[in-house]
């Protein structure tokens, strides 16, 4: 049950798991989005606007949905987020 | 006693200044950085506490003994005698930096006591558990009875919140203040937290954001566990936070009962 309800807040299904509400669901995957797009923006300010809105929060969702970050300091995203761009850029160079 | 969770944001206040009697920060931002700030609330004369945010009690990763060695590192340096953490999950087996529900169930009243235990025996203290918000949960307990399942078990502490259990109430009608409190076993309970929360209609729930002034509820409901069991609070301020002035006008609040 753990699984189903990380894979919905990563936003890897749309299934709600059984006994958990879809506003409170809704609300966990939003506050996770939130958080990483917060501390990606405060690293590279000018990537959101380079972008362009639709671009940058595809890119943050799929950040967010392969993340298997273990480190106690959320500022140690921005280095999970630069080895996130590098295997999608060579997973696009193949 | 009334504390303040100091931010990084206050570094240019005047510490003196501030109304408080002990401040509170989340080791997590102090562990790898400059302490400066930290020694300067030292010198100011008023402890600090720690507060984490990442243990993931509720979480299937395994605990991190190296994180908590540098948390002892980091109490012992700065005097801490208090370190807490939050009933809760920050993930699965991965951490994703919030806080997320552990199902009101005994099997993870097992769990998760068993896990508070091995962080107890690695840091050679007992800790308090925050009672967290919830926007959703499952479980065949109430959210209560699980927290003193747990502690009981566990033989920790309490970071009781009451702006937490306030938030849950509003958006799950099910335990409200007077009861949750009746419930607890008080003394158990280290200091208290109160904060602001904020309505998002987006979701049509409240959310526990930090980011408002407390409300007089929660304010009367600390002031009265303080007046009768000289239990501490605290104030949280942590997001749109407001001037020094404000803040000490909050904290007055904290040390006045207005039905007095």
């Amino acid at each position: 049950m753990a699984e189903d309800f990380y894979l919905y807040i990563r936003g890897a299904t749309e299934t709600i798991p059984p006994g958990y509400t879809e506003s409170g669901m809704r609300t966990y995957r939003h506050l996770v989005f939130l958080g990483a797009s917060q501390m990606i923006e405060a690293h590279f300010p000018e990537l959101r606007q380079q972008l362009g809105e639709p671009a940058w929060k595809a890119l943050l969702q799929a950040f967010i949905r392969q993340s298997a970050w273990t480190s106690h300091y959320y500022g140690d995203m921005k280095d999970e987020f630069l080895a996130f761009l590098a295997r999608e850029s060579d997973r696009e160079d193949t | 006693m009334t504390g303040l969770g100091y931010r990084g944001e206050m570094a240019g206040w005047d510490i003196s200044a501030i109304h408080a009697d002990f401040f509170e920060v989340a080791p997590e931002n102090w562990i790898r950085r400059d302490r400066t700030p930290l020694y300067k609330l030292l010198d100011s004369g008023r402890p600090v506490r720690l507060h984490g945010v990442s243990l993931s009690l509720g979480g299937q990763a395994p605990i991190q003994h190296d994180f908590l060695k540098a948390v002892r590192e980091l109490m012992i340096d700065i005097s801490a005698e208090y370190y807490s953490d939050h009933l809760a999950a920050s993930g699965d087996a991965h951490q994703l930096y919030d806080l997320f529900p552990i199902p009101f169930t005994e099997s993870e009243v097992i769990r998760v006591s068993d896990r508070i235990k091995e962080v107890q025996d690695v840091l050679g203290t007992r800790i308090a558990v925050e009672n967290t918000t919830y926007y959703t949960n499952t479980g065949d307990m109430s959210e209560v009875e699980f927290l003193m399942r747990v502690v009981e078990r566990a033989d920790c502490n309490i970071l009781l919140d009451i702006n937490n259990i306030a938030v849950n109430h509003k958006n799950h009608q099910q335990t409200d203040l007077h009861h949750f409190v009746t419930k607890l076993d008080l003394h158990r309970v280290t200091y208290m937290h109160v904060a602001g929360h904020e309505f998002d209609q987006r979701f049509n729930l409240y959310i526990d954001t930090h980011s408002r002034p407390v409300e007089a509820t929660t304010r009367e409901a600390a002031l009265r566990l303080h007046e009768l069991h000289n239990i501490p609070i605290l104030l949280e301020w942590d997001n749109d936070i407001p001037s020094m002035v404000t803040i000490n006008q909050e904290l007055s609040w904290l040390k006045t009962s207005t039905s007095t």
